[in-house]
Parts: C-alpha cells; sequence; structure tokens
C-alpha cells in the first residue's frame, strides 16, 4: 500500500492511496469460493455451481463490496501511518478500480486543527453575588399569587388587567367589513392583541354599556385592504371579569407545600429557594464568561465538516422544538444553513478549545464532585435516598452528570487561573438572563 | 455448412433462451458448446445463421434434439406440457459467448 499525503489548505489535506491489484483479487476469489458453496443457482445443485458461473453471477457485486471495504480499512491505516486525525468523514473519490490494475483512490478531508489553549491568565471574570432583600422576596410571593390567581365578575369600571367579555361589530363606511366583527369576544386590557385604541377605548366602560369608537388601522396591519382604513366600532361590553388575588393564608402556603408554621416559614422556603436559583445563576454567570472569554481569546480555524456537522445537529434541535416536522418539508430552504452558522462554529470551536484543556491539563472526572451534584439534584425531591440510587442505577443519566461535573472542574480550573473580581448587584439583574447566549 | 439463405426477421424468431444447467456448463467447459431452446420448426443451418448473427461468433456445428414436454396431473385431470427443440452449438476454438453483457 503506497500512501502520499498533500496539504491543501491550512486544514485541508489530500491522501493518494494505492492498493496492489492482488490484494483485492485474492479476497474477491476468496469471497466468491466462499459464495460458491452456499449460493442457489436454476438448474444446479446447491455446492455444485461452478465458480465461472457464480463469477459471471456475482463477481461484479462481490468486487465492489470488497473494494467498499479494503477502502475503508486502508483509509484508516493511512491515516495512522501519516498520524494525521481526520475530523468528520472523508470523501473518497475512486481514481482506478479496474479489474486486474491497482486499485487507487483520493480521499480530502479536513484535520483538527492544533493550537495551544492561550490566555488562560488573562481571562477577566466578575463574580456576582447579591443579597436577597425583603422587597425581593415580597416581589417573588407577589408573582407566585398572580399564578393562582382567579377571575372574578365585577361590575366596577374597567381598568388595565381587567378580562372583559365583548361584542363588536366593525364598520366602514357605514357596512360591515370581514373580520371586524364577533360576539363574546374575550379581551384581556392590556395585551395589545386588538389594533391601537381598541383597548384604550374600553378602559372606563362599565358592564352593560355601549360605546362607538372611531378608529384607524395601522399602516403596518396584516390585512392588506384594511390597511390605515378610517372605521367604527360598535362595541357592548357584556361582562368585565377582574383579577383577583389569592390572600396570603395558610391555604395559600399549603399549594406550595407549607403545612405549618404560617407566613414566616413560608417566607423561609420562598427565600431558600431563591438562594439556591441565585447560587444556579451566580455558576451560569461564571460559566458564561469563561466561555465567551475562551472564545475570545483562542481564536481558532474550525473545520467546516465539523461546523455542518454542528449546523445539521441544531437544525434537528429546532425542528424537535417545534413538535416534529411534517416529512416532506424541505428544512433546508425553510431553515437555511446561514441561520445556525454563528452558532454552530461558536460551539465547534468551544467544544475543540475545552477537549484541548481537558487533554492538556488531564483533567478527569472527579467522583467527589459528581456525589455532590446528584445530590444537589436529589435534595429537591422529596426521598433523596431513592433518587440518588436511581441516579446511580441509570447510565445514562449518570452520563450527564459527569459531563456536567467535567464542566464544572473546567470552569474551576480557569477561574483558578483567571483573574477574578467580585461585584454585588440587586437580586433582579443577576436574575436577568445574559444578553447573549 | 453453407449458410442458407434465411430471411432476417426468421432470425431473430429462432433462439428462444439459453438452457442453464449443470450439464451445460460441462458441455461449454468441456467441448465449447453453448445450448440453446430453440423454435420447434427450427433447422440446424437456420440455428446456425441465428447464432453467428446475434451473439457475432463462429460457430463450428450444431446438434438438434427434441424433448417431450413432461405430462402433469392436477386435480382437473391430465395435463402436457410442450414439446420443445433444444440445440447444441459448438463454437470455433476461443469462440465465447458472454451471457452475462446480454445478447
Amino acid at each position: 500500500m503506497q500512501v502520499s499525503i498533500e496539504t491543501t489548505s491550512n486544514l485541508g489535506r489530500r491522501l493518494t492511496v494505492g492498493i496492489p491489484a492482488e490484494t483485492v483479487d485474492k479476497e474477491v476469489n476468496k469471497r466468491l469460493a466462499e459464495a460458491a458453496k452456499n449460493v442457489r443457482i436454476n438448474g444446479f445443485r446447491k455446492g455444485k455451481v461452478p465458480m465461472k458461473v457464480v463469477k459471471q453471477r456475482f463477481g461484479a457485486g462481490v468486487r465492489q463490496e470488497v473494494i467498499g471495504d479494503t477502502i475503508n480499512r486502508s483509509f484508516y491505516e493511512a491515516v495512522q501511518k501519516e498520524s494525521v486525525r481526520p475530523a468528520g468523514q472523508p470523501s473518497i473519490e475512486p481514481k482506478q478500480l479496474e479489474e486486474g490494475k491497482d486499485v487507487e483512490y483520493i480521499a480530502t478531508f479536513e484535520v483538527y486543527p492544533e493550537f495551544e489553549v492561550a490566555g488562560l491568565e488573562d481571562i477577566e471574570i466578575t463574580n456576582y453575588d447579591a443579597d436577597i432583600a425583603d422587597k425581593d422576596i415580597d416581589n417573588m410571593i407577589e408573582s407566585l399569587q398572580k399564578s393562582q390567581s382567579e377571575w372574578v365578575d365585577t361590575k366596577a369600571a374597567i381598568k388595565k388587567e381587567f378580562k372583559v367579555n365583548i361584542n363588536f361589530e366593525g364598520l366602514r363606511d357605514g357596512e360591515a367589513f370581514e373580520g371586524g366583527s364577533a360576539e363574546n369576544h374575550e379581551l384581556v386590557i392590556g395585551s395589545g392583541n386588538m389594533i391601537p385604541g381598541f383597548e384604550d377605548g374600553i378602559i372606563g366602560m362599565k358592564p352593560g354599556e355601549t360605546k362607538s369608537l372611531d378608529l384607524t388601522f395601522p399602516e403596518d396591519y396584516q390585512v392588506e385592504d384594511l390597511k390605515g382604513a378610517a372605521v367604527v366600532f360598535n362595541i357592548t361590553l357584556n361582562s368585565a371579569q377582574k383579577q383577583k388575588l389569592p390572600k396570603l393564608d395558610d391555604t395559600f402556603f399549603e399549594k406550595f407545600g407549607v403545612t405549618e408554621g404560617g407566613e414566616e416559614k413560608f417566607r423561609e422556603d420562598v427565600k431558600s429557594n431563591m438562594e439556591r436559583e441565585k447560587q444556579k445563576a451566580i455558576k451560569n454567570k461564571v460559566k458564561e464568561q469563561v466561555m465567551e472569554a475562551l472564545l475570545e481569546k483562542n481564536e481558532i480555524e474550525v473545520p467546516a465538516s465539523l461546523i455542518s456537522g454542528e449546523i445539521d445537529a441544531l437544525r434537528q434541535q429546532m425542528v424537535q422544538n417545534y413538535g416534529g416536522a411534517a416529512q416532506n418539508l424541505d428544512l433546508k430552504t425553510l431553515l437555511p444553513d446561514d441561520m445556525f452558522r454563528e452558532q454552530a462554529v461558536k460551539r465547534t470551536s468551544l467544544g475543540l478549545i475545552v477537549s484541548e484543556i481537558v487533554k492538556n491539563e488531564k483533567i478527569a472526572v472527579d467522583k467527589d464532585v459528581v456525589k455532590r451534584l446528584v445530590e444537589e439534584a436529589a435534595s429537591t425531591y422529596e426521598q433523596p435516598e431513592e433518587v440518588i440510587n436511581y441516579y446511580y442505577s441509570n447510565e445514562q443519566l449518570m452520563q450527564g452528570v459527569e459531563a456536567a461535573a467535567l464542566e464544572e472542574q473546567i470552569v474551576d480550573y480557569i477561574v483558578g487561573k483567571a483573574k477574578v473580581t467580585d461585584a454585588n448587584v440587586s437580586y433582579e439583574e443577576l436574575m436577568k438572563p445574559a444578553a447573549q447566549q | 455448412m453453407k449458410q442458407s439463405s434465411v430471411k432476417q426477421e426468421r432470425l431473430y424468431k429462432i433462439i428462444l433462451a439459453p438452457v442453464v444447467s449443470e450439464k451445460t456448463a460441462i458441455a461449454s467447459e468441456m467441448s465449447n458448446q453453448v445450448v440453446f431452446k430453440v423454435a420447434k420448426d427450427a433447422d440446424k443451418s437456420e440455428i446456425h445463421a441465428a447464432v453467428e448473427k446475434m451473439f457475432d461468433v463462429k460457430v463450428e456445428n450444431v446438434n438438434v434434439l427434441n424433448v417431450k414436454g413432461k405430462t402433469k396431473r392436477t386435480r382437473y385431470g391430465i395435463g402436457k406440457r410442450n414439446d420443445w427443440k433444444k440445440a447444441y452449438v459448438r463454437l470455433e476454438q476461443g469462440q465465447e459467448i458472454d451471457f452475462a453483457s446480454g445478447e
């Protein structure tokens, strides 16, 4: 087997591999002889088919197969011989496949970039922290109340955030137009579902009243006909409902698992929950900063094949997030590659950098970290013991945890090297999701 | 054997199918003969011409024989398969018909 390698571009490589004819022919004959023992051909008893007939029938197919196999095998041998690390699948182009001659093929592929992870010391990380103030707890409790609220009928004048039930009829030049009328339409004031002015017009009305509004459709309305049209809406207010927040009493607390201790205990619970969220957020913030910084300090060239692989994966993910796609949709045009390119480049280069760090620093999964993570995950359940056991018995879950542990260790490692400054911000600000993903 | 003046269209109707069996494999191996199922009313000279024309080979001689159709019993009584004619065509030395590449 002769191998020659060329460098076509920074990461591109071209391998030309030649395999002697005998090697292939010998293998073909061996397989045919094997096949001759077992094939059934009309007119012959099993095992009595002459070699010539077998060759005539199956020769070409078997040869194809053998060539496929040898190319595969020899490619990996060649790669090892030349000690390159191909990224993604090579594209193989046969040059010479004829019988009796040496088989030759050209494989083009990309290699993983070789680089040194640099600039770990220059990374600047801000370690955010926040105190949870009473006000923050109040806010949290209020949003909990909102999530448990119910709608009650009211006779009061309509204000923002009321839910109203209306009949309306839209007239343009005295005539009704399509889609401009409805009965028993439910609407939350302030939701912005209707054209501007509509909801504002309802504010101040009382149930049972009627009113007509002179309005103009916005210029960018989605119905071509109605763009900028002046219309009159006759609105009848059937009924209105007001959002009623539940009282902070024992029944409310019970819904969140606090059976005794009253408000004090509830506040404490909320606070510890928030504390946990806070820790998580801090960790995420640090991680994000570390990853961003890594990308910034280490600009590497990423093999195109890896990027396109990542793009496909991202596309798949998106399709799944939207509840699986119809089979016959052309995904490539619907979700073009460019949509994902930036993210894909980021993710692949980050993956390369991180794996390089892991390799260089010999970071291995730490059993203690894994144990801590599992315990952390289990602590929110009622029977932590069982959850822990479940985790340890489920390989897939464990793999996930181990990956998370490794990530944490890497982040810790980098944080240990980097310059860290502390900063204190408000709880709200801390919990805000980062602007960049 | 003299080339008989057989009409062109007729030649295409003479050879019906190759006969493939262990016996024909041996015949081609030992005595360079190929075996065909041929039209019932074809004669040796016609077959000679037809094979030369269709496969572009030189034929040395032709032997023919009639094969009696098998009698088959079904529940509707006794039936008989058609009789057919078999031709052993000996090719001149070095000549060969490659069935794999089609007629």
